[in-house]
């Protein structure tokens, strides 16, 4: 049996609202936990410390790679931002394997995702 | 305390013949059933283990599966863990068994993962299976994900990119053994190599397949087992945690720390541990999650000098993923867990498959899965009553 079938989702973006919209702009917003000022991004809901509280904070965008990876879909790695207390899974648009620091560029589709790309780089990819 | 009185899995592998997801459970289903020497109308409670309902396009598959089966009164429903599914129905039936609320559970894992979609849409799925909001829309798969862990993993516990084949040799020869298996293959380190860059350091040989298959268990009371099924294998320990979804907000994103916290209950429930496993199935969705893996189990104090000395090989101090693993035998997600118990049931009683039966009794096996990168870990041990020696 053959059956073709197409969704079309229109996701919630819920709490997590003004970070998606930050990355369709080009900006790092993360949460700053009101209990113990840590800084996480992607935001979480409640902090490692259990705090519940938390406040919206723009980070300069600038981000370090920990860890790349290369492969058939491109480039990623886990970098971790300057201000953030967690690290985040970002693809890398157009950074050389030796190029280690980076920052935040617009997502580059319809879908809101964390790009980084090479520090003094224009965003358009 | 709680039994395996039957076992049962149909070939993993990518199916051509027509053939359904609710073929492969019934096949699964009846041969454990009938390893059990119990009729379906013994059979108080199904719970089914899947992952998506995207492969099937089956909402609710218990209904159906139960009504095919003619289970039909039962009490049925399906239990979802990412890759854990298996385990986590296994732990559902054990809950209810010692609870008293079931006598004989039979738990289905199936899914039909490689043969109802596209590859690259399967892909696709699976890319949404960690967090969909923040890495499902970066477009990161499944392997880029567990390749940046392992990167982390490498760093820190002295294992390199060269020790991945050891793993993946291993795991496909021993499949070779196995007629069930999805990939049995006798690898050179020149063919691994020379295998496409899919994330690196995870070439297309490192990776486990996506495959079709179910398989069942029949889980009892003892009090209520069969005389012929007296000394079947016991459940002994059952384990479960979770772990922060996004691999940054890990201390070490390539420490499987709920498998080390899932390991230490199943472990404090069993009155053992973990270097009295005699054989274990681990969640192998990559050569290095494996190594991951064992690590966090506390399967091994030295994890690069025993894999490089066969410890983990079919003959070694603790065979690791006879079956294949994931890697070898395939990995249907609903039915991996399921498998693995099947697996280490048969271990045990000392009925697998001749090629891989462990000359020495075993008394411990371990079956071990997980969902995400380790996000959700459930495991069991199984014991062998000591009657079934002597």
């Amino acid at each position: 049996m053959d059956l073709n079938l197409r969704l079309d989702y229109v996701l919630g973006e819920g709490w997590l609202a003004p970070y998606i919209t930050g990355l369709r702009d080009g900006c790092a917003i993360a949460a700053r936990c009101t209990a113990c000022d840590a800084v996480s991004f992607p935001p979480a809901r409640v902090c490692a410390c259990g705090g519940r509280q938390s406040a919206w904070v723009t980070l300069d965008g600038t981000a370090q790679v920990i860890f790349r990876s290369t492969g058939m879909d491109g480039d990623f790695a886990l970098v971790q931002f300057a201000g953030a207390s967690t690290g985040s899974i970002a693809r890398l648009q157009g950074m050389a394997a030796h190029e280690t620091m980076g920052r935040i560029a617009p997502a580059l589709t319809t879908r809101p995702g964390l790009v980084v790309i090479r520090e003094g780089a224009d965003f358009a990819p | 305390m709680v039994a395996v009185a039957g076992s049962a899995l149909t070939p993993f592998g990518r199916r051509k013949d027509h053939s359904s997801f609710r073929d492969w459970a019934a096949e699964a289903f009846f041969g454990a059933l009938t390893m059990a020497d119990l009729d379906q109308s013994d059979i108080d409670t199904l719970i089914v283990a899947s992952e998506s309902d995207f492969f099937s396009l089956q909402l609710n598959p218990a209904s159906i599966i139960a009504d095919d089966l003619g289970l039909t009164g039962t009490m049925a429903f399906r239990v979802e863990g990412g890759g854990a599914s298996g385990q986590l129905a296994v732990h559902t039936a054990v809950a209810r068994l010692k609870s008293g609320l079931s006598r004989h559970v039979a738990v289905i894992g199936v899914d039909a993962s490689a043969s109802t979609l596209p590859a690259n849409q399967v892909k696709d799925l699976y890319s949404f299976s960690f967090d969909a909001w923040t890495d499902g829309m970066n477009g990161a798969s499944a392997t880029m994900l567990y390749a940046l862990s392992f990167q982390d993993f490498m760093a820190r516990a002295g294992v390199g990119v060269e020790d991945l084949e050891i793993v993946t040799i291993k795991n496909r020869r021993n499949a070779c053994d196995n007629p069930g298996a999805h990939l049995p293959r006798r690898h050179d380190p020149t063919e691994i190599a020379a295998s496409p860059m899919i994330a690196a350091p995870y070439r297309r040989l490192h990776c486990s397949p996506l495959s079709d298959g179910a398989a069942a268990v029949i889980l009892s009371r003892v009090d209520a087992l069969p005389g012929s099924r007296r000394t079947a294998p016991r459940i002994t320990g059952i384990g479960a945690a979770s772990d922060r979804t996004n691999l940054g907000a890990r201390p070490k994103p390539g420490d499987f720390a709920a498998k080390r916290l899932a390991m230490h209950r199943a472990c404090a429930m069993a009155g053992i541990g973990p270097t009295q496993i005699d054989a274990a199935e681990i969640y192998d969705a990559y050569a290095g999650s494996e190594l991951q893996s064992i690590a966090a189990l506390g399967l091994s104090e030295d994890l690069r000098g025993e894999l490089h000395d066969g410890a983990f090989a079919k003959s070694g101090r603790l065979p690791v993923n006879l079956s294949g693993g994931l890697m070898g035998q395939g990995a249907p997600a609903g039915a991996t867990g399921v498998g693995q118990m099947a697996t280490c049931a048969m271990l045990l009683e000392g009925r697998y498959h001749p090629g891989l039966q462990p000359a020495r009794p075993l008394a411990h096996a371990l079956a071990d899965t997980h969902g995400g990168i380790c996000t959700t870990s459930a495991l069991t041990i199984l014991s062998q009553p000591e009657a079934a020696w002597t």
